[in-house]
């Protein structure tokens, strides 16, 4: 479920600057690929014959898979940011598409099977909590913080009129940049995670589905704040679990949540109106 | 040698020729709302399966009601012709679904692009309960071709009819529908909705008659589409419209939005390009498509024959 929320954040940066990037699921398959190579190939990380696995190696995974991710946006962005709206699109479901054709036939990362018994460095899945939470909490944080900075007023003034934030002088170029290599680090730093966290990896787990389903994160939640993505993550991972008991058709109502959604409320579940209500409906309630 | 190379050129050609129905049928939507119906892939495989049930074939164990199918199965070339136009009527109920609503709200264009995906999700999961996930092949006899062999020779080479067919229906449904769309007074009236819904409507054409009627002939496309490759090959599984919606999403781009004539051209080049890829290579001719889509939308992103638009302020 957080793993879900941190995808949607990925998911949330650059649309906050107004760019509609499908790419956050190449970036997660980036991220997870080299996590489960790096800890069942290199003994050096510390990796146990019992399936163990150290923390602080875990932690330099999580750096490493967001620094690789992020490399690749870096590239990729450059190329990719000079298209718009529909276009950037396509050309980022592509990424994913070339990205999932590449992990499956390279000849070090297992084929269809994919790679399996990596490593474990907690016992229970409750471990995941902590890592998962504290990189939740890092994200919302910067995101937080890029509401009152330079840069996320730029990304919200290209939201708004591309064209009049160039005409200010504001570097759009740079600042749909950083957004797309922000939104790639968190990705491939979640892959990293979720690498260890399901125990085998392979090319399925950054397919075109994920590109859907991590928009719809967003959709459903909100793009307005970065709240919304983190509710719309957590509630659409959680919800094929709770619908577990009705078997075959959740899916079937996955989709319609998906279609149902902008329909009946476009702008998400979590608006900046609803949090202002929120904030004064708390202040009113303090005596 | 010669005879290998027309074989692999045929083949090229005929998988073209579906994927240019595919990118039509995005073309027809795109031009008159200037949005991609995402549910296309989707239309695609209820288009497999209506032709799979209507030639008599029968539900497997894992669906819904196993064993169930039409007493008698019709001829292939009626069967195909009544799942295009089932598939054109879902099309229909995915635009009453998921792009009526928003429109009528005015609504940010993009939003069109989930709820498109949506309507693609909940269809594939509904054919996936119905006939459940396994793979289908088609009855395969002569009398399912109208008579014809299964094989021909053309100069030396031993070419399945199947495939030669696959080329001259999607060769005649492009054919027919460029005409219609350049000739006919419906044709004419649903350009004029592409140019200027109000203006149009002004004028006094139906404009939500005509939108209606791209995503029937949208979906009835796709649905040819997916019919004739169910019989070509077969029915992997209610997820196999899903990758040729993509690859028509790719030749959409090489051929440039909204163009006619370039959705035909790209859908030929990338078939003919895939077909080239030598089968030692061919895990990765999947990426072919999306390595070319790449590379025209950094190099000419208005497409090979699409017109360059510029943006007002």
């Amino acid at each position: 479920m957080l793993l879900g929320a941190l995808l949607g954040l990925s998911v949330y940066l650059p649309l906050a600057a107004g760019q509609l990037s499908l790419a956050t699921p190449a970036f997660y398959a980036v991220g997870g690929t080299l996590a489960a190579l790096l800890s069942t190939r290199w003994s050096a990380l510390g990796a146990t014959a019992s399936g163990g696995f150290p923390v602080p190696s875990l932690l330099l995974e999580l750096v490493l898979g967001g620094l690789l991710a992020g490399l690749l946006a870096l590239l990729v962005g450059r190329l990719v940011l000079r298209l718009q709206g529909i276009y950037l699109a396509i050309a980022t479901i592509a990424l994913v598409e070339i990205v999932r054709v590449a992990i499956l036939n390279l000849p070090f990362t297992g084929g269809a099977v994919g790679i399996f018994a990596i490593p474990q460095p907690f016992a229970t899945a409750a471990g995941y909590l902590l890592p998962a939470l504290a990189l939740l909490a890092l994200a919302g944080w910067v995101c937080q913080r890029l509401e009152g900075m330079p840069l996320g007023r730029a990304m919200a003034a290209i939201r708004d009129d591309e064209l009049a934030a160039r005409c200010m002088g504001i570097d759009t170029t740079g600042a749909k940049l950083t957004a797309f290599v922000l939104s790639a680090v968190l990705a491939g730093s979640t892959g990293a995670l979720a690498a260890h966290f399901l125990n085998t990896w392979n090319a399925r787990q950054g397919s075109f589905d994920a590109s859907i389903t991590t928009l719809a994160f967003v959709i459903l939640g909100g793009s307005r704040t970065w709240l919304g993505p983190v509710v719309g993550g957590l509630l659409l991972t959680a919800l094929p679990e709770l619908l577990r008991p009705v078997g075959d058709v959740r899916l079937v109502l996955f989709g319609l949540v998906i279609l149902l959604g902008p329909v009946l409320a476009p702008q998400g579940l979590i608006t900046p109106g609803l949090l202002e209500r929120l904030g004064r409906w708390g202040e009113g309630g303090k005596p | 040698m010669i005879e290998a190379l027309l074989q692999t050129l045929l083949n090229g050609a005929a998988s073209g020729g579906v994927y240019a129905l595919v990118a039509l049928g995005y073309t027809l939507v795109f031009s008159v709302l200037g949005v991609i119906n995402f549910a296309q892939g989707a239309l695609f495989s209820v288009g497999g399966y209506l032709t799979f049930l209507l030639m008599g074939g029968k539900i497997g164990v894992n669906g819904a009601l196993p064993g169930w199918g039409l007493p008698e199965g019709l001829p292939f070339w009626l069967a195909l012709l009544l799942a295009a136009a089932g598939s054109g009527l879902v099309g229909l109920l995915v635009e009453r679904l998921a792009f009526a609503p928003l429109r009528r709200r005015n609504a940010e264009p993009l939003l069109a692009l989930i709820t498109s995906l949506g309507a693609g999700v909940v269809l594939v999961n509904l054919l996936q309960l119905l006939m459940g996930a396994e793979g289908y092949a088609f009855p395969q006899s002569t009398d399912a071709l109208a008579g014809l062999p299964d094989v021909l020779m053309i100069g030396g080479a031993r070419i399945r009819t199947i495939q030669l067919l696959l080329l001259l229906i999607s060769a005649a449904a492009v054919l027919v529908l460029s005409l219609w769309l350049e000739r006919s007074k419906g044709g004419r009236a649903l350009r004029a909705v592409a140019e200027d819904a109000t203006t149009a409507q002004l004028l006094g054409i139906h404009s939500e008659a005509m939108v209606r009627l791209a995503f029937f002939l949208s979906g009835g496309l796709a649905g040819l589409g997916g019919g004739l490759i169910g019989v070509s090959v077969s029915l992997p599984g209610p997820y196999f419209g899903i990758g040729y919606g993509l690859k028509g999403l790719a030749v959409l781009v090489l051929g440039g939005l909204g163009s006619v004539p370039g959705a035909i051209a790209g859908g030929l080049l990338m078939g003919l390009a895939e077909a080239l890829v030598p089968s030692s290579a061919s895990g990765w001719r999947d990426a072919l498509a999306f390595a070319i889509l790449f590379g025209v939308l950094l190099l000419r992103p208005s497409g090979l024959l699409g017109r360059r638009t510029v943006e007002k302020v």
